[in-house]
Parts: structure tokens; C-alpha cells; sequence
């Protein structure tokens, strides 16, 4: 135990000391998220305000009146002289943001109670386009309902057969969890395994790059204790990215203005020492296991830069099942509990809303620390060849 | 003492090598049946043209690689049934630096004294010693990363030696130094002979060896060549350079 502590105690105040390290592993993930969500957030909100209050400009071509009426507001311009040969190109060029064209007989179909037909022009991604036009139209469609139901002297509810109450019975929680639940893990597996790719670069590959492996073999310890007291500082660095993202996540959404009570409320519940224990015992077994994989890999290659060609495309392998955790529909099942990253994935989606059931959440964590061991005892494999340990 | 016995290295070889080699032997012999023995108090030079095997040999005794076949003993330790009470008993000193940059000298010297699992009254007396004697205490508190190579090697030395090895082996130890450096460390292997150590060293540097040795092995290609005293090395050279006789007798072994 001793000699494992001595090299924990060695790698840390090395790793800690590497500038590169305390980027990839603290000081980003700390930041990545609160710049994510309240960057992002700010910027959708100012576009989407930008664009809810630009005026638009809008071509009628046989429009009845009471249509045209509706665009006569501050936050449209009405444009002449467009004809429909152009429209591609007017709407291309800015000059007009959409054009509504309506059939000749509109009028004709309204007054007999039949549907009017009308085109619209637009582009799909100019954002809100048309949503404002369909609010416009909307707005017609109520008055000429409303004419209709008079003139046939019926109630609105014969237009209406189906009066729905709806009554959600999932609690506030379990609503933010499945909305959120799959983020939160995706963030924080990625940012473990980053957090864990770096100090497995430095400690085995770059010690071997160095020749200073060839001389730690030369100590009176084990390779065995060498490789966990590397392995277990690989772990911490990814535990320490990991806390890093959440924390900065849970702060970020603590700032955002206009966050809704309950969301909030959600956020200050899950915050609790059973949230925070459930956690950890996921992520650390997931952190031994990122380190003992990523030690197993990097040992083979004789220079940083074949270890980062090795471990580049291993990211995309973590990435896959964290992303398939996002799809809605993919639940924690007896089955799913023992897929590696997806198991933690769905079980923290799980666990935010409340609804994790605690013989599967067992599972999952006992199958992490059965994927640890393995991945440590592969990496010892590799660690105990000579021809894996010497340039 | 060390008692190289009958030993042997092989190499096993991927596909790709075998092409390059043109051979279909699946394993190739870096070291090949060499038996010869280091005395303490006596210095040993490990002669040989570059790949004749030097680096495996002197890894193989400092136990980082098994013997396909044979045995080492140090101190009549052997290297196969107790390879960590070997590593006790030496210490490893080569020409590249091989230290932590963003460690301290006394940072690195104290890790390496923990992993002996040496006292911390033993580890603080001989650190002071070491450090007094290479006069590393003026820069003892600066990070590796900032020493110039001289500073560095004086680190390494500090590092080979905290624990007090009976035997010390140094692998091309002056090479790529300045004359100031490499002569460092000529007189460390000078205080090892006088404290009675088992020294043996790799080197290309005749004057090196001529200035040192007391024994001698020449070996190429994996196999043993020349084997004795360097007065008998001497006597053999027939006036000719140690340069020269070193050449005659490993191109008749060609």
C-alpha cells in the first residue's frame, strides 16, 4: 500500500503542476458548461427576440381585405409591387421575407362555406417566418369561424366533438429529468474520459517517451503497484473533471434569468447527498475504468503522439452509447443496465427523475466495477510485457 | 559481485520485421549464451558495436527484462527467482537524464528513496551527503525543467546512488555530456571502486575505458568475443591503439 501511495502522491504533484492538465482536466470542464448553457442560452434568446420583433415584410396577391387588414401592424410591411414570376429571387434577396398568394375564387369559397386556398412562399430557415404569418392567418381563420357558427346558428362545441382536460401525473422532477436527464450524463462522461486522456498520455506514454519508465522499473516495487498508483491518479483526474462539469453546470443553470421555479426547484432537490453518493459510485468504478483502458492502449504507443492517433477514435467509441442515452424511448432495462456508458448514462436520467429502481441501479454499478477490474487487469496485461514498457 | 551465467535474450519477431530481416526464424537472439562475472571493487567495461547487445545485457541484469535462458546473480541474488531483492541492491545510471521536469531535485530523490522503502533518517543523512558532495543544494529547490543538463545529471547521479547500491550500472553514462559533466560522472565510478562497489559500464569512449577498466568483455552481434583484465587487453593490443585492437578482434569474430 505504501509504495501505491508514494506514486499517487508523485503523479499528482506532477500532474497538477502540468499547465496542459490542469486545462483539460479543471479549469474547461468547469467552464464548458456554464459557457454552453448560458452562452447558448442567451444567444437563442436574443436571436429568437431579434427575429420575433423584426419586421416583415410581406407580398398579398389577391388578398381580400379583411386579410390584408390583419397585416396592418408595426411589426409588418406590406410590399406592392412583387410579382409571382419573382418570388424566388425577391425572397432570396431580402427584398420580401414571404409572399402569399391566394386563389382567384377565394373569396367565392369563403362566402359559400368552403375552404379558401391560399400559397405561401417562404423560407424555411428564416427562423419564425412563418409561425408569425400562420398567427396572422390564425387570427382570420377565428373570425371566419366565428361568422360561420353564427350564420349556421350552431354552438362551437359541434366544431369541437373532443374536450380534452389533460392531467400529467408525472411530477415536476421526473418532467425535467427525462427533458435533461440525458444531457447532465453525456457532458459528464465525455468530460471524465477527456479528463482521464490527458494524465494517461503524461504518466505511461510520456514516461516511456522520456526513458523515466525504464528507470521506475529498476525500484524495488511491483509493476503491478506502479501501474494502480498511475491507474487510480488517471481515475482522480477524471473524477475531478467530471465534479468540475457538474458543478459548473448546476451553477450555470442557478444564473440563467428567466429559468422557471420549478425547474429550479428540481435542480436545489437533486443537489442532496443521495443524488451525490448515487453519483459517485457510478463514476468512480467509470473513471478506474476510462484509466485502466486508456493505460492499456497509450502503453503501446512509443511516442505522444501515436498514443493520441490511438486514443482519438476511442472517443467516439465512449461518445456513441452516452448519445444514444439522448434518444427518447431508450429506457434503463434489465438488459440495458449492463451496456457499458449507457447504463450510466440512462441510470443518471433515472436517478434526476426519481424514478430509478434500486435493483437496477445496482446492477449498473456492479457492472462498472466489474468492467474496472477487467479494464485494470487488461492494462496490467499490457504493463507486464517488456516489450510494451521499453522504447 | 555479478555473475552473468550462460544467458540469452530473445526477440520474438512480428511478420513485419521477418520481411525486413528476410529471414523466417520467428525470434532473434539479442544476447546469446554469454557468461562472465563483475567483481566488487573492480570496474567492468561492456564493449560492443552498436545492436551487438550491450543495452539488453545491462537491462537484463538491472532486471527491466527476463532471460529467455540463463541466470543472473547479484550479490548471488538471482535475477529470475527474486528480481525485486535484486533491484534493491543496484542502481542505474544512464547518459540520458531521464528525470521529471516539473519535479525538484529533492522531490525526485525522495520518491525514488520512498520506492526503496528507505528510513527517513537513513534517506535524510545520505541525501545530505549526495547533495553536499555534487553540490546540487544550490538548485535543489528549482523544478528539473529549469537545470541545465550538467545540473540534471548531477540529479540522476543523486537518484542511482540514495539508496547505497553494492552495484552500480551505467549504460553509455557520458554520452551526448560535456567534458565537465561526463567527468562527473568518471568520478563517481572512481568513488564506486573505492567504496568496493561492482560497477559495470557500456561505453564507445576507449579513453573512457582505458582510464577505468579493470576488466573488460567485448561483445557483437549477441555473442562474447573477448573476455579479461584490461592489462591483459593491454598486453594484446601489441602497441597498436585500444581503438584499434578493439576493431581487429571484432572484425576477426565478423
Amino acid at each position: 500500500m505504501k509504495t501505491i501511495f508514494t506514486v499517487i502522491k508523485k503523479e499528482l504533484t506532477d500532474t497538477l503542476r502540468d499547465r496542459k492538465t490542469l486545462i483539460s482536466a479543471i479549469l474547461l470542464p468547469a467552464l464548458a458548461m456554464p459557457l454552453i448553457i448560458l452562452g447558448v442560452t442567451k444567444l437563442q434568446k436574443n436571436l429568437m427576440d431579434k427575429e420575433q420583433n423584426k419586421q416583415l415584410k410581406v407580398a398579398l396577391i389577391g388578398a381580400p381585405e379583411n386579410i390584408v387588414s390583419q397585416f396592418n401592424d408595426s411589426t409588418f410591411l406590406v410590399v406592392d409591387d412583387v410579382v409571382l414570376a419573382g418570388v424566388n429571387d425577391s425572397i432570396e434577396n431580402g427584398s420580401i421575407d414571404a409572399l402569399l398568394e391566394f386563389d382567384t375564387n377565394f373569396n367565392e369559397k369563403i362566402s359559400t362555406l368552403s375552404s379558401g386556398g391560399l400559397k405561401l412562399y417562404y423560407k424555411s430557415t428564416n427562423l419564425l417566418v412563418e409561425k408569425r404569418i400562420r398567427e396572422k392567418l390564425d387570427n382570420y381563420t377565428a373570425i371566419i369561424m366565428n361568422d360561420r357558427i353564427k350564420k349556421l346558428n350552431i354552438s362551437s362545441e359541434t366544431l369541437e366533438p373532443l374536450s380534452i382536460s389533460k392531467i400529467d401525473i408525472a411530477s415536476p422532477k421526473e418532467q425535467i429529468g427525462k427533458l435533461i436527464g440525458g444531457f447532465i450524463p453525456y457532458i459528464f462522461i465525455i468530460l471524465c474520459f477527456t479528463g482521464c486522456m490527458y494524465p494517461a498520455l503524461d504518466l505511461i506514454t510520456g514516461e516511456k517517451e522520456r526513458g523515466t519508465l525504464e528507470t521506475l522499473l529498476t525500484v524495488p516495487a511491483s509493476r503491478f503497484k506502479i501501474l494502480i498508483g498511475k491507474t487510480i491518479t488517471i481515475a482522480l483526474v477524471g473524477i475531478a473533471a467530471a465534479i468540475m462539469a457538474i458543478a459548473g453546470m448546476f451553477l450555470s443553470l442557478k444564473f440563467i434569468d428567466d429559468i422557471p421555479q420549478d425547474f429550479l426547484n428540481v435542480i436545489n432537490d437533486l443537489l442532496g447527498l443521495k443524488f451525490i453518493l448515487m453519483l459517485f459510485a457510478m463514476l468512480i468504478p467509470l473513471s478506474i475504468f476510462f484509466a485502466g483502458l486508456l493505460s492499456a492502449i497509450v502503453v503501446r504507443a512509443s511516442s505522444f503522439k501515436e498514443a493520441q492517433s490511438y486514443v482519438t477514435p476511442l472517443s467516439f467509441v465512449i461518445i456513441i452509447p452516452a448519445m444514444i442515452a439522448l434518444m427518447p424511448g431508450v429506457e434503463l432495462t434489465w438488459q440495458t443496465a449492463w451496456i457499458p456508458i449507457l447504463n450510466i448514462a440512462l441510470a443518471t436520467k433515472e436517478i434526476i427523475a426519481g424514478t430509478i429502481q434500486s435493483s437496477q441501479y445496482l446492477v449498473v454499478v456492479g457492472s462498472l466495477i466489474l468492467l474496472a477490474i477487467m479494464a485494470v487487469f487488461f492494462s496490467l496485461k499490457q504493463f507486464s510485457k517488456e516489450t510494451m514498457v521499453l522504447k | 559481485m555479478i555473475n552473468v551465467e550462460n544467458i540469452t535474450k530473445e526477440y520474438a519477431l512480428t511478420k513485419k520485421q521477418r520481411k525486413e530481416l528476410q529471414t523466417n526464424s520467428t525470434s532473434v537472439a539479442a544476447v546469446n549464451n554469454v557468461s562472465f562475472m563483475c567483481e566488487p571493487g573492480r570496474v567492468f567495461s561492456l564493449l560492443g558495436p552498436n545492436g551487438a547487445g550491450k543495452t539488453s545485457l545491462l537491462r537484463m541484469i538491472s532486471t527491466i527484462l527476463t532471460p529467455s535462458s540463463g541466470d543472473i546473480k547479484v550479490d548471488g541474488v538471482s535475477v529470475i527467482d527474486n528480481p525485486q531483492e535484486v533491484r534493491r541492491r543496484i542502481g542505474f545510471l544512464t547518459g540520458s537524464t531521464n528525470l521529471y521536469d516539473r519535479l525538484t531535485p529533492g522531490e525526485i530523490v525522495k520518491y525514488f528513496a520512498d520506492l526503496h522503502g528507505m528510513e527517513r533518517s537513513v534517506f535524510n543523512e545520505r541525501k545530505e551527503n549526495l547533495f553536499e558532495q555534487l553540490n546540487i543544494n544550490e538548485f535543489s529547490k528549482k523544478r528539473i525543467g529549469q537545470l541545465s543538463t550538467g545540473m540534471k545529471q548531477k540529479v540522476s547521479i543523486a537518484r542511482s546512488m540514495i539508496h547505497d547500491p553494492s552495484v552500480v550500472i551505467f549504460d553509455e553514462p557520458t554520452s551526448g555530456l560535456d567534458v565537465i559533466t561526463a567527468n562527473s560522472i568518471i568520478e563517481l565510478i572512481k568513488q564506486c571502486k573505492k567504496e568496493g562497489k561492482t560497477v559495470i559500464f557500456s561505453s564507445h569512449i576507449m579513453s573512457e575505458v582505458d582510464l577505468l577498466c579493470d576488466d573488460l568483455a567485448i561483445i557483437a552481434k549477441g555473442n562474447l568475443i573477448y573476455n579479461d583484465t584490461m592489462d591483459a587487453y593491454r598486453k594484446q593490443s601489441e602497441g597498436k591503439s585500444l581503438t584499434e585492437a578493439f576493431i581487429n578482434i571484432v572484425n576477426q569474430n565478423n
